[in-house]
C-alpha cells in the first residue's frame, strides 16, 4: 500500500507550497505536474494534499483508490508517514500524502504542520504542499513549514489580484514567493483580449518560474489519471516539466512563451499583410 | 525698487522719465529737477504706448527727494488721471519697503528651514489587502497594486502606478491632492468627496486629483500646473 522502502536522504528536503488565493486556476494540476516531473528528475519527492475536506490531488493522480491513511493521521502521529505515503506506479519516487475528505482544516494547526514536515524533510528531496483556496486556516497550515512558495496565477484581473494578496501574506512571512503564470491562450493574448505574462509579472513583480498554456490535455488527464508530464504532445505538460528542472536549479533555463502555432506560409502571408 | 535704482537713474545718461512695470501696477521714476512740461510730455509718450493697459492701474511716482519738491506728486498724479484714466498715484513707500522687505524673506525661508516633515515616505509596492495609513502626507516610491488601500491625513503623491483606493485630507481637507505616475485608482477619496467608477484614461501623462466646486477632477498635473500661481515656495 504505502512506499515500502523510502530511501534516506543525506540532505534535507526543500518544502515548497503551491498557492494561489483564488480556486481553480490549477493548483492541484500544478502540484501533481511538478511533482511528477521532479520525480521522473529522479528526485523523492511527496505531494502533500492540504485541502481537508475538500480532497482532489488524489483524483488528479489517479491514487483515489488506494488510500487507508491521510495526511491528519499522519499529522496526529495514528500513522507513519510511510503508511500514509502512497506510492505511484507509473512514476518511481513520487508519492501522495492525501487529504482528509471527512475532517476540516481545523484540526491541523501550523505548529503541527511544522513538525510534520520536520520528518518529511528527512524522507524527501521535494515536499510540494498543494494549498486550499482561501487565506484561512488551510493556508495558514500550508505556508507554516514552507521554504518556498509557488504562486499561481491565471492572466485574470481577479487571479492576479488574489495573488497579489497572496504574495504579500508570504512576504510578510519572510518567504519569497515565485510565479506560475497558467492557462495561458496566445491567440487572445495576440488578440489583445487576454492579460500577457508581462502584465501579470508587472502588477506582480515575483521572479517568474514558468509559463504554461491553456491545454485540453489537462481535462483529460485530470479525469484518466494519467500524469499530464508523461503526455510528450502536451504543451502544459512540458511546460511543467521545464519548471521542475528549474525548481531542481536549473536556473539558466530559458522561460519559453506560449506562442500559437504558425505555418512557415502563414508567417509569410502575414508578413505580406494578407490572413 | 530701492534707492539705488533711482541714483543710477540719475547718474546714466538714460531717459530721465522711465516706466516700469511692477507686480501690480506701474512705476514711474523720474527726476524732479526737469521741467514740467518735459515731464508731462515724456509721460505723454510712456502712458500712449500703454494704451488700455493703464486704465484703472495702480501707479507709484517715485520722484527722489519729494520733500523739495511739494505739490509735484499730486500735479502729476491729477494729469495722469485725467488723461489716462490710472486708478491711484502714489509715492513709493520707502520706510516701509525698506524695512519690510528683509524679514519679510526670513520669515519665509525659515517656515521650511524650520519644519519638521510629518510625510510618511514609503519605497516598495503596496499589494493587494495592505493598507498604509499616514498621518499627514504620504509619499510612496513604487507602485500601488489594486486591491490596497492608502489612507493620509494631507496628501498623497506616487511615484510610481495607483491601482488602488487612496484616500487623501483624511477626515476633512479638501485641499489636499492624490498625484501619480500612472492614475489608474479603483476609488479616491479627498476629504468627504469620494470618486468611485473613475473614467481609465489612457493618457501616459502624470495626472492628480483635487476638489473642485465640491467634485473631484482629474488633470494632467502638468499642463494644469496647480501650484505654479504660487509666488513663493510654501510649506504644504
Amino acid at each position: 500500500m504505502a512506499g515500502g522502502s523510502l530511501k534516506r536522504c543525506s540532505l534535507e528536503g526543500k518544502i515548497i507550497v503551491i498557492t494561489s488565493g483564488k480556486g481553480g486556476v490549477g493548483k492541484t494540476t500544478a502540484t501533481a505536474s511538478i511533482g511528477a516531473a521532479l520525480a521522473l528528475e529522479g528526485k523523492q519527492v511527496a505531494v502533500v494534499d492540504m485541502d481537508i475536506g475538500l480532497r482532489n490531488l488524489d483524483v488528479v493522480m489517479g491514487l483515489e483508490n488506494r488510500i487507508v491513511f491521510n495526511v491528519v493521521d499522519a499529522v496526529k502521529g495514528k500513522c507513519k508517514i510511510k503508511q500514509a505515503a502512497i506510492k505511484d506506479r507509473r512514476i518511481e519516487n513520487l508519492y501522495l500524502i492525501p487529504a482528509s475528505q471527512s475532517d476540516n482544516k481545523d484540526v491541523l494547526n501550523p505548529e503541527a504542520m511544522v513538525r510534520f514536515c520536520k520528518d518529511l524533510r528527512k524522507e524527501f528531496d521535494f515536499v510540494l504542499l498543494d494549498c486550499p483556496a482561501g487565506i484561512e486556516r488551510g493556508f495558514e497550515n500550508s505556508v507554516a513549514p514552507a521554504d518556498e512558495a509557488v504562486v499561481i496565477c491565471t492572466p485574470e484581473v481577479s487571479s492576479v489580484r488574489d495573488a497579489d494578496r497572496v504574495i504579500g501574506l508570504l512576504y510578510a512571512r519572510s518567504i519569497t514567493p515565485k510565479l506560475i503564470v497558467n492557462r495561458i491562450v496566445p491567440e487572445m493574448v495576440e488578440r489583445g483580449d487576454m492579460l500577457s505574462h508581462e502584465d501579470v509579472v508587472e502588477v506582480l513583480s515575483i521572479e517568474l518560474l514558468g509559463l504554461v498554456e491553456m491545454d485540453t490535455q489537462v481535462v483529460i488527464s485530470t479525469n484518466t489519471g494519467i500524469p499530464l508530464v508523461l503526455q510528450k504532445d502536451s504543451n502544459a505538460g512540458q511546460a511543467f516539466r521545464r519548471i521542475a528542472m528549474r525548481l531542481n536549479g536549473q536556473k539558466s533555463l530559458p522561460i519559453e512563451i506560449p506562442q500559437t502555432p504558425k505555418s512557415f506560409w502563414k508567417r509569410v502571408g502575414r508578413k505580406i499583410g494578407i490572413g | 525698487m530701492s534707492l539705488g535704482d533711482n541714483t543710477d537713474t540719475q547718474t546714466r545718461d538714460k531717459p530721465q522719465v522711465r516706466l516700469k512695470g511692477v507686480k501690480d501696477g506701474f512705476r514711474v521714476t523720474l527726476d524732479p529737477t526737469l521741467p514740467k512740461d518735459y515731464i508731462e510730455e515724456e509721460l505723454t509718450r510712456l502712458f500712449n504706448q500703454l494704451q488700455h493697459l493703464a486704465l484703472n492701474s495702480r501707479v507709484i511716482l517715485d520722484i527722489g527727494d519729494a520733500e523739495n519738491h511739494p505739490g509735484l506728486i499730486e500735479e502729476l498724479a491729477s494729469f495722469l488721471k485725467i488723461k489716462y484714466n490710472v486708478g491711484n498715484v502714489a509715492a513709493p513707500q520707502r520706510e516701509h519697503e525698506m524695512t519690510g522687505d528683509k524679514p519679510q524673506k526670513l520669515d519665509m525661508s525659515s517656515t521650511w528651514n524650520k519644519h519638521h516633515t510629518d510625510a510618511l515616505i514609503i519605497a516598495g509596492r503596496v499589494r493587494s489587502g495592505q493598507k498604509i495609513t499616514a498621518k499627514k502626507h504620504l509619499i510612496i516610491l513604487g507602485d500601488v497594486n489594486p486591491g490596497s488601500e492608502i489612507i493620509a491625513g494631507g496628501d498623497i503623491l506616487i511615484m510610481g502606478n495607483l491601482g488602488g483606493t487612496a484616500l487623501a485630507g483624511q477626515p476633512d481637507n479638501e485641499e489636499a491632492i492624490i498625484l501619480a505616475v500612472g492614475f489608474k485608482p479603483i476609488q479616491i477619496q479627498i476629504g468627504g468627496v469620494i470618486a468611485a467608477g473613475l473614467p481609465t484614461s489612457s493618457a501616459h501623462a502624470i495626472e492628480f486629483a483635487h476638489v473642485e466646486n465640491g467634485g473631484i477632477v482629474v488633470e494632467d498635473y502638468i499642463k494644469a500646473n496647480p501650484f505654479g500661481r504660487l509666488t513663493w515656495p510654501v510649506v504644504r
